[in-house]
């Protein structure tokens, strides 16, 4: 059977690109299986899950990027999340203490990052509310139960986070004004 | 160091312009700024096309005047004047591609038309411009809700390119305002790859006619309004955007999705997705002759070739082969809608029954009129109602990782192959007489070697085969039996695509 090509012939650097992602992704599985062997093997404290959730990070902000809504607001979101994630096991594995006042200010950060980048390109990026929407539900939450939790000095942390949240959240909604009833609405649709 | 000054082509074509054609194009222009309210960069690129267009037609030697009477302002409507309000939420069907995709390998799927002409791009983006507004469900970009994706109306100019990349790979359809489908331009071929969410083969085919249309229009061919055909100056009607499983009445028993493994052609899977595209274009009237032969419906006969041709392209001895071969629920619970609508049987047969194409093409008529029924059907769509109610309160971060994890562990297991087949498409003679032929291509799954598909036009019946494997042994075997049948084959397709 004589097959005629009538189909355009592709770049190999298409191809090859493809490979390498790939190759990236299995040095990176690769290192997620040796690190915690070594860390059990040489002993003391578990730096290994640090390693685990770094790497973690990078495959899920360099490799396996989002696939819906991969904009900078997303992105930084996800940044903010794993930053705060890696802080926690930091605290925990490593030398405890700090995170609790750390991680609201990272997050208080990450929030007026978020909120900047939102309001300087706002006709573009309203399209791209959800993740920031759930940091600040997250913020705010967290600020909530941290504040019914813990009862020591640093707590300043926390209400400083969780009034920020609020006072973004009013701001969207005062700025996007029925547009953002109707972006709830279809952002939290179970039809 | 001489600083280059770039020359724009469209100044210089207005140098050559009479006094009465530069008003003309001002006023033409002053027009086109009333119908487009883009932000500026998309508005740009929007007024360059119309200025591509309006200078190949020059170039073509028409009169300005009825180069502008086919680029009619009008055309655009009130599509790019008025900002996005709607949204869709996704059919029962559309919910799992977005959960399920990944970055190699999303729903994708290819219909492409084959003209007498070399395609012009220019006129192709034109009529894209003109054709979107039509369509507002394929005029969206995919979006994350809390518990669904949706589809969000954009406002932007939607794009036509040519053709570089292999068949049916993954949209890119994460930034903001993306497209959710590709059109494609090679040589005579005009080529649509819609991403899943947005339609089905029979949607997606009315899209395809009515591009196809205005590109023709727009050519110079001129035919009176045809019902087969959308009038892409009409306004968009409900029912044809609608999520149609809705009305299929509720209720009866839900049976469908869970079944044996089958057994998969033999093969190394390729790293490229396809690997190869195969298109056997056949003879219509003989391949109907053919199947007539055997008493059996087309679908069937070729069903009766696909499992001999699949046993001829796998080691295994024993176990079941399964083909999968959509629905389309139009013909159940008619409807206009150019959204999803469809659900699939799987046609199964042991590998011992599989001797001749012969003896098994009566079992496959008898299996096709009981398992593709209407009461089969129904209760597979309940099936898929349960399971979206079921997880409608999932937030969609719990529900992707396990539609993931579940579909990459069951995936296209339980089938050996698929065949869809779009039946007979028409066009108005005045159009047809422009067209060469029509294919359909389909996606790659996980770990099915071939999915087939099939689409007739004019005489040609276009069997179409990807690829997932670099072992040729399937497709010579079916063109092998369809020659043996005295059906005439051409085989035409892409090269294999290797790293």
């Amino acid at each position: 059977m004589k097959i005629e090509v009538t189909y355009p012939a592709v770049p190999k650097r298409r191809l090859r690109r493809r490979r390498l992602k790939s190759a990236a992704g299995w040095l990176l599985l690769f290192a997620a299986y040796i690190c915690p062997i070594v860390n059990m093997v040489t002993g003391g404290k578990a730096w290994s899950v640090i390693v685990l959730i770094s790497l973690y990070m990078v495959w899920m902000l360099l490799l396996s990027t989002d696939l819906v809504e991969y904009n900078r607001i997303s992105q930084f979101t996800r940044l903010i999340f794993c930053a705060c994630a890696l802080l926690a096991a930091i605290d925990v594995f490593i030398s405890s203490g700090w995170a609790i006042e750390v991680v609201p200010i990272v997050c208080f950060s990450g929030l007026t990052v978020a909120g900047i980048l939102f309001f300087t390109d706002f006709e573009k990026q309203k399209q791209n509310m959800l993740p920031m929407l759930l940091l600040i539900f997250m913020a705010m939450g967290a600020s909530v139960v941290g504040l019914c939790l813990w009862h020591e000095e640093s707590r300043w942390a926390l209400a400083v986070m969780g009034a920020f949240a609020l006072a973004l959240l009013v701001a969207c909604a005062v700025t996007l004004g029925s547009e953002f009833k109707r972006e709830l609405r279809r952002r939290f649709h179970t039809k | 160091m001489k600083k280059k000054i770039a020359v724009n082509p469209f100044e210089e074509y207005e140098k050559q312009c009479t006094d009465d054609e530069l008003c003309r194009l001002e006023e033409f222009f002053a027009e086109f700024d009333m119908h487009c309210r883009l932000r500026s960069e998309e508005k740009k690129k929007l007024r360059e096309d119309f200025e591509r267009a309006v200078m190949y037609y020059a170039r073509e030697g028409l009169s300005l005047e009825k180069a502008l009477r086919r680029l009619d302002i009008k055309h655009l409507g009130g599509f790019y004047a008025r900002p996005p309000v709607l949204w869709f939420a996704l059919d029962d069907a559309a919910k799992v591609y977005p959960l399920s995709m990944q970055h190699v390998s999303m729903a994708v799927f290819r219909l492409a038309v084959y003209l007498k002409k070399e395609v012009v791009p220019p006129l192709l983006q034109m009529a894209l411009n003109f054709t979107i507004k039509r369509f507002p469900t394929f005029a969206t970009t995919l979006k994350k809700g809390f518990f669904w994706h949706y589809l969000d109306t954009t406002k932007r100019r939607f794009c036509t390119q040519e053709e570089n990349d292999i068949p049916c790979q993954p949209i890119k359809v994460s930034g903001s305002g993306s497209q959710t489908f590709r059109v494609l331009y090679h040589k005579n071929r005009i080529s649509v790859e819609f991403f899943h969410v947005l339609t089905d083969g029979t949607g997606g085919m009315t899209f395809l006619k009515t591009l196809t249309a205005e590109y023709l229009r727009l050519t110079g061919v001129d035919t009176p309004p045809d019902e087969t055909l959308w009038d892409i100056d009409a306004t968009p009607a409900a029912g044809e955007f609608e999520n149609a499983f809705a009305m299929v009445p509720k209720g009866g028993s839900a049976s469908g999705f869970v079944d044996k493994a089958a057994v998969q052609l033999s093969g190394r899977l390729s790293e490229n997705r396809p690997c190869r595209i195969v298109h056997l274009k056949l003879d219509a009237a003989g391949l109907k002759a053919a199947a007539s032969r055997r008493g059996a419906t087309v679908t069937a006969y070729l069903l009766s070739l696909m499992f001999i041709a699949g046993k001829a392209a796998t080691d295994e001895l024993r176990g079941e082969a399964s083909i999968q071969v959509p629905v389309n629920m139009r013909k159940f619970y008619p409807s206009q809608t150019v959204r999803n609508f469809a659900m699939y049987c799987g046609i199964r047969l042991p590998l011992e029954q599989l001797d001749s194409a012969e003896a098994i093409v009566g079992e496959i008529d008898a299996q096709l009129k009981r398992k593709a029924s209407k009461q089969a059907m129904s209760e597979m769509l309940t099936a898929t109602e349960n399971m979206v109610n079921m997880l409608k309160y999932v937030p969609l971060a719990v529900k992707q990782p396990v539609a993931k994890l579940v579909y990459g562990f069951l995936g296209d297991k339980i089938f050996t192959n698929t065949l869809s087949n779009l039946g007979v498409v028409t066009m108005p003679e005045a159009f047809a007489e422009h067209i060469q032929s029509m294919d359909f291509v389909l996606g790659t799954a996980i770990t099915n070697r071939v999915e087939c598909a099939l689409v007739t036009f004019g005489g040609t019946a276009t069997f179409s085969i990807t690829k997932m494997t670099a072992d040729p042994s399937f497709e010579e075997k079916m063109y092998d039996l369809l020659c043996a049948d005295g059906v005439r084959v051409r085989a035409e397709g892409s090269m294999l695509y290797e790293n």
